[in-house]
């Protein structure tokens, strides 16, 4: 952050300076904001969820650990706050329970013909990433968007690091096999 | 062979389409209306006490100069800053806030931690996060008076000494730890 670190930042909130909680909001939002459209779906309900997420953390921030970064330790509880929406809506699919499935169900894959005219770009890529399984889009979100530790991504979905990689790995193998067709294993 | 490679860079399309894909703009009025519903924070004196005195206060700071890795793609450098915290009237041995500051200008590093004496080398302990303003990754710890060594685990795997640290020890295994001597007259000593 540009001025303070957040370590500071959370001191002084601590201490009563409410006002300085907006340079987190204003540093967070956008990513606990689409965290919210990805789960939902909904642009009004993502917002009143984004917000519940930072007042939850506010009224919580007593028991943050100022030695780890604020991000990891706010995008957990901005998960939580999806997850209790979800199944109070009655749309908690298991959302994140680890399954020993096979890695790449038979509906993902493409037949080979369809696949070989069906070149791989950014955009495609992307869509495919946000139409797979929450617990396998969000593992690739927080890695390589967010630039979590495993450790991080661990502690955040509730899971270990050899899970982590586990979803990692089929999470680019199921976008891959779209593509290609499963030709490469 | 060539299905290797084309695996590989349909893979590095992917994570680049994560790393870069579009997303949503939050509300306009999110802010107003998170802000809005918080009361301030009003901590027992006691807890005020220690915050304020936790409150690190950084007293020098050194000049970075570059210098080429030996062990990146991208030059690191590293530097440590020293604070010091009062100790509270007939308090036990004061603590100082020890700044580790390793420069990593392109991001090459995907994870580093500092090990050293005072987290018994445990890497999962400190773990560094980076700063895209200061373009280093940061950690600040607690450490009593004396000397402690220390380097840095890039990427859980390579161990980089702070080419910055003024005193070096051999650790007995043909490897240089670096030193960061904290005193008790809260002076800045690298």
């Amino acid at each position: 952050m540009k001025e303070k670190r957040e370590a500071e930042i959370v001191r002084n909130i601590l201490l009563g300076e409410v006002r300085l909680y907006g340079d987190l909001v204003r540093e967070y939002q956008g990513p606990v904001y689409n965290l919210m459209l990805r789960m939902t779906g909904d642009a009004d309900v993502s917002a009143d969820l984004a917000q519940d997420a930072f007042v939850r953390a506010y009224e919580k921030l007593e028991t943050f650990n100022q030695r780890r970064r604020f991000f990891p330790w706010l995008y957990t509880l901005a998960l939580n706050v999806a997850r209790d929406w979800l199944r109070k809506e009655g749309r908690d699919r298991h959302v994140f329970v680890e399954d020993a499935s096979v890695m790449v169900r038979e509906q993902d894959r493409r037949d080979e013909s369809r696949a070989m005219n069906d070149r791989l770009d950014g955009a495609k890529a992307f869509e495919t990433v946000m139409a797979l399984d929450p617990k396998y889009r969000e593992a690739l979100i927080l890695r390589y968007r967010h630039d979590f530790t495993m450790q991080e991504i661990a502690s955040t979905l509730g899971i270990g690091v050899s899970a982590v990689k586990m979803r990692l790995s089929r999470g680019l193998d199921m976008v891959r096999h779209r593509f290609d067709g499963g030709s490469n294993p | 062979m060539t299905e290797d490679r084309n695996k590989t860079h349909m893979e590095d399309i992917i994570i680049h389409a994560v790393q870069t894909g579009p997303e949503a703009e939050p509300p306009a009025d999110l802010v107003a209306r998170i802000m809005s519903r918080l009361e301030p924070k009003r901590p027992p004196l006691l807890t005020r006490l220690r915050l304020w005195l936790l409150r690190p206060r950084v007293l020098t700071v050194r000049p970075i100069t570059a210098i080429p890795a030996m062990t990146l793609a991208a030059a690191l450098l590293a530097l440590v800053l020293v604070t010091s915290n009062n100790p509270m009237d007939g308090g036990g041995p004061s603590l100082a806030t020890v700044r580790f500051v390793l420069h990593d200008t392109d991001m090459s590093a995907r994870r580093v931690s500092v090990i050293g004496s005072f987290n018994n080398w445990r890497a999962d302990r400190s773990v560094m996060w980076y700063s895209p303003d200061a373009q280093a990754w940061i950690l600040e710890a607690q450490l009593p008076p004396g000397d402690h060594e220390y380097l840095f685990l890039v990427n859980g795997k390579q161990l980089v000494p702070d080419p910055n640290a003024p005193m070096t020890s051999d650790d007995g295994f043909g490897n240089r730890n670096s030193i960061v001597f904290v005193n008790g007259e809260h002076e800045q000593t690298l």
